[in-house]
């Protein structure tokens, strides 16, 4: 099994006449992803990488009964982009590009939510169900499929540990680009319960970083309702405060809010395994595997 | 994006916010010109980004040219928070009667602008926040919405104006919020804000912040950002499209690496290891061969870093380029050394060309490894190690 993206994901790409939409379109069906549709305003009627193209998601979503949408448009055109994905009512949207204003996030936010759709990013590689579907512009050759399920502010922190977790044999259920953004679409806590409820996903990973208070958040959500293990590493410990380290989102105070110890501190009240580092999630996930018996992929794919 | 001040002013002013106004100078030839033309007393007001200014010695009030002139002089050549004071605001003296504290901020938390009020002005908010909580008044708004008449009267309650000045009040607000909305802003603060003996309210001093990713759409601000930035590597490296950050004063190694969190991590594992970072260097996606020497550069041009971790991950960087850019910069690097970590397309090519380079460059597998090389090559007391380290 698998959540938010798999063999019944029917995957809209918006902006799939752009550089980057036409080459991850091309990637995505590669992987076994069912794009079903492109969107460009003003390019309805063509087709590109096999994919029929329409001018308006409402058409897209129409013709192939698509049920996911991925969007490639550059930062400045994600407000209109997504916001046309939540009118059309797409259950499920998934956004990329780095660089989104936070006001336009905040507008989201609050829209997708009054829709009930889900957003997930931006500033997030996508969302990958190892061996089944992916949407977004991950390096699928590191993914591997298996029972620990992953959700990350970052893409380099994540990619380090998925290909660290594949060599250790230990393969992905579903993993999630939070996004590096003050305000992401989805936050840990949004995803915990899909998680906790997956049966493929035996351990849950949290990359999180300093900034915001969405670790401490799901510190919380954890504490009263999770059950699986849940191991987290907080990046940024030794960046300076008041300064943002790259992703808009990761930036300490410099009262000292968002700090990783703060963050760790809650983390492991509620019972969290923390890793210092890439390296130990991969240790601390063997570990707990190994306890509960099994777990390896088993000769699965690697990268 | 954080404004100079006079640029908050400026806004203020457009929003219909009463604020401060008067000539900025960035010399003393700027700065003589100015007193022949003033009416004194006047405020002279260090413009950095930075707070504490008062106690540093920034803001002082001249009473004649003469004054003006040497408090002046003396005002430029301040560093304050370890930034050189680029510009002065000169500005009217007003009588206060009394302070208040306005400010909208971003909450992250709870996905909404926060607007807070305090009656007690000119001093931090956290400290008020700490010492009388009661008098903080704190609200989420609704981005999408004006200010809700309920919450203006709450406002003006909590500040004990009536008539002429409440109405004022009400404004300031409502104007505030709209300014926050139309440029982006991540905070918007006066303080203090000031009703003067004449009854009337104006803003004194003020801090904007504005959300970096929207400077598309405000091309009239985007002009000031590099105003603000007392770091010339940090430009250089904007200039080039890289973010550069300086991480700390007493640091010998320069990070470079292919995103923000992979910058993180190299740096608290460094950190682990009792050594000390001095900058970091973000390549972003895709670099070629030029864009990396390039960057290897303007990280070997800070002269406190005796050694560059490159660290790169990525499903589509090619390792190839990667290496002949390392390789075509470290040429003349002196007795200066690259310890380098890559994963992507194309290794066993990106390997092969460090092999025929000098020895500057040593290749390792992995993070931890080049971690240890480093420990190797920068010895540190075992003590800060344990103590960095501390498990």
């Amino acid at each position: 099994m698998s959540f938010l993206v798999g063999r019944d994901t029917r995957l809209i790409v918006q902006g799939i006449t752009g550089r980057e939409g036409t080459f991850h379109s091309a990637q995505m069906l590669q992987y076994g992803t069912k794009v079903v549709a492109g969107v460009r305003a003003g390019k309805g009627g063509t087709v590109v990488e096999g994919v029929p193209v329409y001018d308006t998601v409402r058409q897209a979503r129409q013709a192939q009964a698509a049920n996911a949408s991925v969007v490639f448009v550059p930062p400045q055109g994600m407000h209109e982009a997504a916001g046309e994905a939540i009118e059309a009512g797409v259950p499920l949207i998934i956004t990329i590009a780095e660089g989104v204003p936070v006001h336009d996030m905040m507008d989201l936010y609050h829209r997708a939510r009054a829709a009930g759709v889900t957003l997930v990013g931006p500033n997030s590689f996508g969302v990958i169900s190892p061996g089944k579907a992916k949407a977004g512009f991950m390096a699928h050759a590191i993914f591997s499929e298996g029972p620990l399920g992953i959700m990350s502010r970052s893409a380099t922190n994540c990619y380090e540990t998925v290909f660290m977790l594949t060599r250790a044999g230990i393969g992905q259920s579903t993993v999630v680009g939070v996004g590096g953004d003050m305000i992401p679409g989805s936050t840990f806590t949004d995803l915990l319960p899909l998680f906790e409820s997956d049966v493929q996903t035996e351990c849950i990973v949290i990359i999180g970083e300093i900034g915001g208070s969405e670790e401490e958040l799901a510190a919380q959500y954890i504490g009263a309702h999770v059950r699986k293990p849940v191991i987290a590493l907080i990046a940024g410990k030794s960046a300076p405060k008041g300064r943002s380290m790259g992703h808009a989102g990761a930036i300490v105070s410099p009262g000292g809010e968002g700090s990783a110890e703060v963050k760790e501190r809650a983390l492991a009240a509620a019972g969290v395994r923390i890793a210092e580092s890439t390296a130990q999630i991969v240790q601390i996930a063997g570990e707990i595997l190994a306890a509960r018996g099994g777990g390896r992929s088993g000769g699965g794919r690697k990268g | 994006m954080k404004l100079l001040e006079y640029k908050a002013h400026e806004l203020f002013a457009r929003f219909g916010i009463p604020a401060s106004g008067g000539p900025v100078v960035k010399s003393a030839e700027e700065l003589a010109a100015a007193a022949a033309r003033l009416s004194f007393p006047v405020v002279v007001k260090a413009q950095v980004e930075t707070g504490g200014r008062g106690k540093a010695g920034g803001v002082k009030v001249a009473r004649d040219a003469g004054e003006l002139l040497s408090l002046g002089r003396q005002i430029l050549s301040l560093q304050i928070g370890g930034q050189p004071v680029s510009a002065l605001f000169l500005t009217a003296r007003r009588d206060i009667e009394r302070e208040f504290y306005l400010s909208l901020v971003l909450d992250r938390k709870r996905k909404r602008p926060v607007l807070i009020f305090s009656p007690e002005g000119g001093v931090e908010i956290n400290e008020t926040a700490e010492k009388h909580p009661e008098k903080v008044l704190q609200a989420p708004l609704d981005p999408r919405q004006d200010v809700e008449a309920p919450l203006l009267a709450a406002v003006v309650e909590k500040a004990g104006l009536a008539g002429k000045a409440a109405r004022q009040l009400e404004a300031v607000v409502e104007n505030l919020f709209r300014l926050f909305r139309q440029y982006d802003c991540l905070l918007a603060e006066i303080n203090p804000l000031v009703l003067d003996s004449a009854g009337s309210l104006a803003a004194l001093d003020g801090k904007i912040e504005i959300d970096d990713n929207s400077l598309f759409r405000h091309p009239d601000m985007s002009s000031f950002r590099d105003e603000t930035c007392g770091e010339p590597l940090v430009l250089t490296a904007r200039q080039s499209r890289f973010l550069y950050i300086p991480i700390e004063e007493a640091g010998n190694i320069g990070v470079i690496s292919n995103g923000s969190g992979m910058i993180m991590s190299s740096i608290d594992l460094l950190s682990k290891g009792g050594q000390k970072t001095a900058c970091a260097l973000d390549l972003g996606g895709g670099a070629t061969a030029d864009r990396i020497a390039e960057a290897v550069r303007i990280v070997l041009s800070n002269p406190a870093v005796k050694l560059v971790l490159i660290n790169i991950f990525g499903g589509i960087t090619r390792c190839d380029e990667v290496a002949a850019g390392v390789v075509r910069a470290v040429a003349d690097i002196g007795d200066r050394t690259v310890v380098m970590r890559m994963e992507g397309t194309n290794k066993d090519r990106g390997v092969a060309i460090c092999a025929e380079a000098p020895g500057a460059i040593e290749l390792v597998d992995g993070l931890a490894a080049a971690i240890e090389a480093i420990g190797r090559r920068l010895p540190v007391p075992a003590a800060a190690a344990r103590r960095e380290g501390g498990t």
